[in-house]
């Protein structure tokens, strides 16, 4: 009884929020709704890396390569096929999802730190490979690609919106389920889940391939949304760092740590660049040591160990 | 009494098996079969490939030469996923559990089919092993030898015919220790077929049909096991006489 109360008040909490969230580009100014899309963008890369790193245990360093990809089939589809960006963004992803299942198929059988350098060399390969003049008559080469989709900033908003709560809940779905509980034993020995017949390198790939296909799709807004893409762009280290950082900082292999992560990490950014833009970088190298000294689970993993929140994997 | 011939197909059957690691043979054209609804000793000195043995079995290794059939069907260079799916189960000396995964998801986890018959056969086992109190704890809060109990539920989720054991007894307390061999033989009774590896030869005497010792990667003797306990030269190699 007092569960259903819970889950009742919750819900209630949940759909005032998505109210909210959804009303926003009625009464906000410009800036706040774009700050908002790129907490919403980074919040599904977070939750995209997450997805498939934070259960398997194995650091894909290669998340810009997903965001790139997808990018740029996606830009250019917009750019030179005059593609209406409603069908330009999902084929981004979907582009990206198929060739990731031939990745995944390939990388995947390497394991540890080998792994997340052969994301980092497909990455800078396909970075390489994209600015190349042999291919400049199809992606534009280094000269990037510039172009306007005709789409507003509000309707903007309300895609990523929805993108980023269909990427959470369905996160929040696979975490605890079956097929999640799977991906974590391979974190947990990998060894060890074969010899208890999980097939292990078939669900690796399930996720890996989703995790490219919700990265990929907020990878085709963000550029969407800059009107811009060129391979050191699209491609860029930050792309996969920032939302590892992210993910650390709100819990690793939560459901919630990347969405809170990402927001938290946003809003700090935001007002330490705003108002000490000198001295920002360091003031925030320093904020992460501590949080990495003190907070290692990550703010949703500190909460659950201290009992604030219940340990469960729905939360 | 004599070697226990088999009428039926063997449960098990190691045949001419050869592994391995650079020039040093880890095994050495092993062959052996294990009749089903056995209890089987499986001894010899460190690095005798006791071990490797149990990897070969389960696919985690592949055998440079020879075969492996278990129910008559050639396993030998199967995944170990596919190796487990037919009903090969183990443990292994270090405990290989889910740290950070509840008890109850450490055995959901390996369950198949319908959800609500997985959790009631998790918690069965749960209560078997005597853990069904601490179901929500993480693996890791568990005490060492519950662990191994923990273990050997995880392989009974997976309904394994056959069970290899790596060290059960090793380094848990006498108590637990009896409570885990009577389990070993409730389950023998309900048809399951064990391999052990055990170096306490007390385990090994008492609760053990048959024994293979091995020795360099080779089978020196097998047998029933007061058979075994008079072998010369498992006496020499073993026990150092």
């Amino acid at each position: 009884m007092k569960h259903s109360l819970k889950r009742k008040q919750v819900l209630i909490g949940l759909a005032i929020l998505m109210a909210f969230l959804i009303s926003v580009p009625f009464f906000a100014t410009d800036y706040w709704m774009t700050l908002l899309v790129l907490i919403f963008i980074f919040t599904v890369y977070a939750s995209g890396w997450n997805l498939f790193s934070g259960l398997t245990g194995y650091t894909n360093l290669g998340l810009a390569w997903f965001i790139g990809v997808s990018g740029y089939v996606s830009s250019l589809l917009i750019a030179d096929y005059k593609l209406l960006w409603v069908f330009a963004w999902p084929l981004g992803a979907l582009f990206v999802s198929l060739v990731s299942i031939g990745v995944g198929y390939i990388l995947l059988r390497i394991k540890g730190v080998y792994f997340a350098i052969s994301m980092v060399a497909l990455t800078e390969g396909t970075r390489e490979l994209i600015g190349t003049e042999y291919l400049e008559p199809i992606t534009h080469g280094g000269k990037g690609v510039p172009f306007v989709a005709g789409i507003s900033l509000p309707v903007l908003y309300w895609s990523i919106l929805l993108l980023a709560f269909i990427t959470v809940f369905i996160c929040y779905k696979i975490t605890s389920s079956k097929f999640g509980l799977r991906l974590i034993t391979i974190r947990e020995d990998e060894q060890a889940a074969e010899t208890l017949g999980i097939h292990t390198t078939r669900e690796k790939i399930v996720a890996f391939v989703m995790s490219a296909f919700f990265t990929g799709m907020a990878g085709a807004i963000h550029f969407t949304y800059q009107n811009y893409i060129d391979p050191s762009f699209g491609f860029n280290i930050q792309l996969t760092l920032t939302p590892i950082v992210m993910t650390l900082f709100g819990g690793v292999g939560t459901v919630f740590g990347p969405l809170i992560g990402a927001t938290l990490f946003t809003f700090i950014h935001e007002i330490l660049w705003a108002e000490l833009t000198i001295l920002y970088m360091a003031i925030f190298g320093a904020i992460l040591m501590i949080l990495i000294l003190f907070f290692p689970q990550g703010l949703l993993g500190w909460m659950k160990e201290k009992g604030i929140v219940p340990r469960i994997r729905k939360i | 009494m004599e070697n226990i011939k088999m009428t039926n197909e063997p449960l098990l059957r190691i045949v001419d098996v050869v592994k391995k690691f650079g020039e040093v043979a880890a095994i050495d054209h092993c062959s052996f079969d294990i009749a089903q609804g056995s209890i089987t000793g499986l001894i010899g000195p460190n690095g005798a490939g006791k071990t490797t043995l149990f990897n070969l079995i389960t696919g985690v290794l592949q055998p440079d030469s020879g075969h492996i059939y278990f129910k008559g069907e050639e396993i030998t260079g199967k995944k170990p996923y596919a190796i487990a799916r037919r009903g090969i189960g183990r443990t292994y000396q270090i405990i290989r559990i889910f740290p950070k995964m509840t008890l109850l998801e450490n055995l959901i986890v390996i369950g198949k089919g319908r959800e609500r018959r997985v959790m009631e056969r998790a918690m069965e086992l749960l209560h078997l092993v005597r853990l069904d109190d601490k179901k929500d704890e993480y693996a890791s809060d568990l005490s060492f030898g519950q662990q191994k109990l923990l273990s050997l539920a995880q392989v009974l989720m997976l309904d394994a015919e056959l069970i290899l054991l790596d060290e059960p007894a090793a380094g848990i307390n006498p108590t637990l220790q009896n409570e885990l061999m009577a389990l070993i033989h409730q389950l023998n009774e309900a048809g399951k077929t064990f391999i052990i590896v055990e170096h306490d030869m007390s385990v090994i005497m008492n609760h053990c049909q048959n024994a293979i010792a091995l020795n360099y990667g080779q089978k020196i003797a097998e047998g029933s096991c007061s058979l075994i306990q008079q072998d010369e030269r498992l006496l020499e190699h073993y026990f150092g006489r």
